[in-house]
């Protein structure tokens, strides 16, 4: 069974122009999730100092509500037998919709790849994709 | 002859390299199915069979492999079902797990034969990405939607192929005779014929009747079929055949070999009307309808002899699609590949018109129940980051707002009672929660909810309902606000979703300055409630408790929480919104500081009647599509003196008008009716039972209930009891016990 752990960082909430300028530490993963929202994995507020300075109002909060789990190739191949929808070609992209009729998302690189979903899907996800 | 054996009917039957199912049990000598004319192209029902448990498998389309276990169908009725053992029927069935691949391609083309190759060869060369399916290449197409999706079961599983256009090159299946006797042994049709004698399969005493098979030893006999004879076992002795004077001749014969023409082989042509698929070859051919039936079979699927349907003709069903929904044929599993040419003669000979064959509908060809549901998922309900705290807590779990929840840990009025006398944790988990920020807030939420929210001061917090344009309510929960402009949200667990969507539907609606953060996964919740949850909280470190509606961030037991200060139950109640992974740690602590307090966890059963007992609605349940705050009593949550609200002018409209619906609070002595009683007054139903309980305090039954015929009595009757209209809440209606 796959095993689905915490990933830990922050969130950032914000104007879109403002979280397209945001840079990010080499060792984050920077999901942006949604035009206005950046999962900022491994990151801690600190990093996001300089969308705070650019929009006092963000929301910038720890974040312990996703988790996941890195990919090989063999393992990606097994999961996207399970998504119904057609995965880009191009690297890096970040796609969500339903893998194994469980709302998720996955980061795909060229190297290794991220599935994550929001923890209240864990045991789901990871039972159907098992 | 190889040593390899299939099982028939529990007997070895032994095989040869290439031989079909069907081709074997006819070189042993039997029938797939005890008779019927066989085609051997998959059309005809007439070889089917229950293989290695999957019953209704064409086997004339089964390869033989060894030890394949077969059973017949039986000669009359149905297969039965199988015996399905389920003891824990909360359970979900194991089943064979039918594995799907996807693929996208331009063009897809079923069929390998003349016509498909030439279609493919043709959309090659106009550069498009081809893929052919044959079933003989072990790509069965079972069904085209739309898209389209070819769906295609193969050994190793199912496919699913997305193209842009289909061609369907599936050639023509051969007409079957229908007459009295067409249901013996030992009929089988030219190309059948063809296939057998090239396996090697002896065709006795073979007499050709139509167009005579290639290569295969027979004797010709001109004229029409007018009947089959055969013998007490059911096998062919002599085929019966008219000139066109009607002089009849009697031919003996073991085996009947019939030419009798083609009809097109269209069965996912007709089921893939409106969508890019493009049907040629002998599939879209027009081929003239043999001779209208006057006895015999016509549909051997439903086993629809030629007398039902002139009986279904003189009922006045004058239609194609009214003959075959009245007689069943063509409702069979070949879907009129048999029956729809003979169908179509007959009630062409009636009405002067041929008419357009029927839609067929997938699978064209049967499936298993594995193979349709083939990576399909039941929907997904989440799990509280407390589920293994629950059940090792001898929780019984249920799903409700898309959630797993505790619905009681044993007995409800055990967890009622520490509740009201002592201290109880709830997992409040699921609500819905949301951040929202900017200079704009304020005005946003303003515009958003019918209460004032400029006057709530940081720290303080207050209920909320959320009301749509018409004044319906939607949903409610609370407005806590954290700074000038940053305030948290709740909502209810099962409206939590569309709520959301809601707020960011009007925020973009609106172009105001906020930013909006759902936090709904990403912090549990612990309702810590009771007369003792101040003292509880004390002791894991929570020396001054937020006062009522009032709310700071701070750490419980060494965890940063949220602690929001309302109460739902009627009891004081402190709300501990926390990150998830922080939620195992926390509900212990709780637990092992209220151990002599009498604590216990209260699930939602307890919860429901507590709520009831003061009177708080729940969303979804209490409340309907149309409730507004005057129907549910609440207008105390509407400032209408507000500058702008949703809802506010239906609101303002509709205030003067008369209105017949109302919620109120009933009780009644005894047992608490069923949720949904009807409420009668004076022999009339007035109304309906939304919540009730059973209420441990009061010693009688509460309620919650709709009145929608006024003038509102006084009494009425519930459960043939007399109930009254009880003012709300039933229980502590000063709050003096939430507020304590």
């Amino acid at each position: 069974m796959l095993a689905l752990n915490t990933l830990r960082g922050i969130r950032v909430v914000s104007a879109p122009h403002i979280l397209d300028a945001a840079t990010w530490p080499a060792h984050v993963t920077a999901l942006r999730i949604a035009p206005d929202d950046i999962f900022a994995i491994a990151a801690t507020e600190a990093d996001a100092a300089e969308v705070e300075a650019a929009d006092p109002h963000s929301i910038v909060v720890d974040e312990t509500g996703f988790v996941g789990c890195w990919l090989d190739q063999q393992e990606l191949e097994h999961i996207t037998r399970h998504i119904e929808w057609h995965a880009p070609s191009h690297r890096p992209a970040l796609v969500q919709g339903y893998v194994a009729g469980v709302p998720a998302k996955m980061w795909l690189t060229n190297e290794l790849s991220l599935l994550l979903c929001a923890s209240p899907y864990a045991a789901e996800l990871s039972e159907r994709i098992s | 002859m190889s040593n390899r054996r299939i099982v028939v009917d529990g007997q070895p039957v032994a095989y040869s390299d290439g031989d079909s199912v069907a081709t074997a049990i006819l070189r042993g000598g039997e029938h797939p199915k005890f008779g019927g004319t066989l085609c051997l192209g998959g059309d005809c029902p007439n070889c089917s069979a229950e293989v290695d448990g999957v019953p209704y498998v064409r086997t004339c389309q089964t390869p033989a492999t060894p030890g394949l276990v077969v059973r017949r169908h039986p000669s009359t009725g149905n297969p039965a079902f199988p015996n399905v053992v389920q003891a824990d029927i909360t359970k979900t069935p194991l089943a064979d797990v039918v594995g799907v691949t996807r693929s996208e391609v331009d063009v897809v083309v079923i069929g390998a034969g003349s016509s498909g190759t030439a279609a493919a060869a043709e959309a090659r060369n106009d550069g498009h990405n081809v893929l052919v399916l044959d079933a003989r290449d072990g790509n069965e197409v079972v069904a085209i939607y739309g898209g389209p999706t070819v769906i295609v079961r193969q050994p190793t599983g199912m496919a699913h192929i997305h193209a842009h256009q289909v061609i369907v090159a599936t050639g023509a299946a051969e007409l079957q005779p229908v007459c009295p006797g067409n249901n013996l042994r030992g009929i089988v049709t030219a190309r059948a014929a063809e296939q057998l004698h090239a396996s090697g399969v002896p065709l006795p005493d073979a007499v050709a009747v139509g167009h005579l098979p290639a290569g295969v030893p027979c004797v010709a006999v001109p004229g029409r079929i007018v009947r089959i004879e055969g013998n007490e076992h059911g096998a062919v002795t002599a085929v019966v055949t008219a000139d066109d004077h009607g002089t009849q001749t009697t031919t003996a014969c073991s085996t009947l070999i019939v030419g009798l023409g083609f009809a097109p082989r269209d069965l996912l042509a007709r089921m893939s009307f409106g969508l890019p698929v493009t049907v040629v070859g002998p599939a879209a051919q027009k081929f003239a309808l043999p001779p209208c039936p006057t006895a015999g079979t016509v549909c051997p699927c439903a086993r629809v002899e030629v007398e039902d349907l002139e009986g279904v003709w003189a009922r006045g069903f004058h239609e194609l699609e009214l003959v075959k929904r009245a007689s069943l044929c063509g409702t069979g599993t070949c879907q009129g590949s048999v029956c729809g040419p003979h169908l179509q003669a007959f009630v062409a000979e009636r009405s002067g018109a041929t008419p357009a064959l029927f839609t067929a509908r997938p699978a064209s060809r049967q499936i298993t129940l594995s193979e349709a549901a083939a990576d399909t998922y039941t929907d997904v309900f989440r799990y509280s980051p407390l589920h293994d705290e629950h059940l090792a807590l001898g929780a019984q779990m249920d799903r409700f707002g898309g959630w797993w929840r505790p619905w009681n840990y044993g007995d409800h009025t055990v967890e009622y009672w520490a509740v009201r006398e002592a201290v109880s944790l709830g997992d409040v988990s699921t609500l819905g929660k949301l951040v929202v920020t900017g200079p704009d807030a304020v005005e946003f939420l303003e515009r958003l909810y019918p209460t004032t929210v400029a006057d709530i001061k940081p720290g303080r917090s207050r209920y909320v309902l959320l009301l749509n344009e018409r004044g319906h309510l939607i949903d409610d929960g609370m407005i806590c606000r954290e700074t000038e402009t940053r305030f948290v949200l709740t909502f209810t667990s099962g409206g939590a979703a569309n709520a959301e969507m809601w707020v960011r539907d009007w925020a973009e609606t609106w172009a105001l300055q906020v930013n909006i953060l759902d936090r709904t996964m990403s912090l549990a919740a612990i309702n810590v409630t009771g007369p003792l949850a101040g003292e509880l909280l004390q002791r894991v470190g929570l020396a001054e408790p937020p006062k009522f509606l009032q709310h700071r961030h701070t750490e419980v037991a060494g965890i940063p929480c949220h602690v929001m200060r309302l109460s739902f139950t009627g009891e004081a109640s402190f709300e501990l919104h926390h990150a998830v992974d922080q939620s195992v740690s926390l509900w212990r602590a709780l637990m092992a500081a209220g151990r002599d307090l009498g604590i216990k966890p209260h699930g939602l059963q307890a919860l429901f009647g507590l709520r009831l007992e003061k009177g708080h609605v729940i969303v979804g349940m209490d409340t309907e599509l149309d409730s507004t705050p005057r129907r549910l009593d609440m207008d105390w949550a509407v400032k209408m003196d507000k500058p702008f609200f949703l809802g506010q002018s239906a609101l303002a409209r509709t205030a003067t008008l008369p209105d017949h619906r109302r919620l109120f609070g009933f009780t009644m002595p005894g047992a608490a009716p069923t949720e949904g009683s009807p409420i009668w007054s004076e022999g009339n139903v007035v109304g309906h039972v939304a919540s009730s309980f059973n209420s441990p305090l009061m010693g009688h039954a509460v309620m919650l209930g709709w009145l929608k015929h006024t003038p509102f009595p006084e009494q009425v009757q519930i459960d043939g009891r007399t109930a009254s209209i009880t003012d709300l809440p039933f229980y502590d209606s000063e709050g003096r016990r939430a507020r304590a």
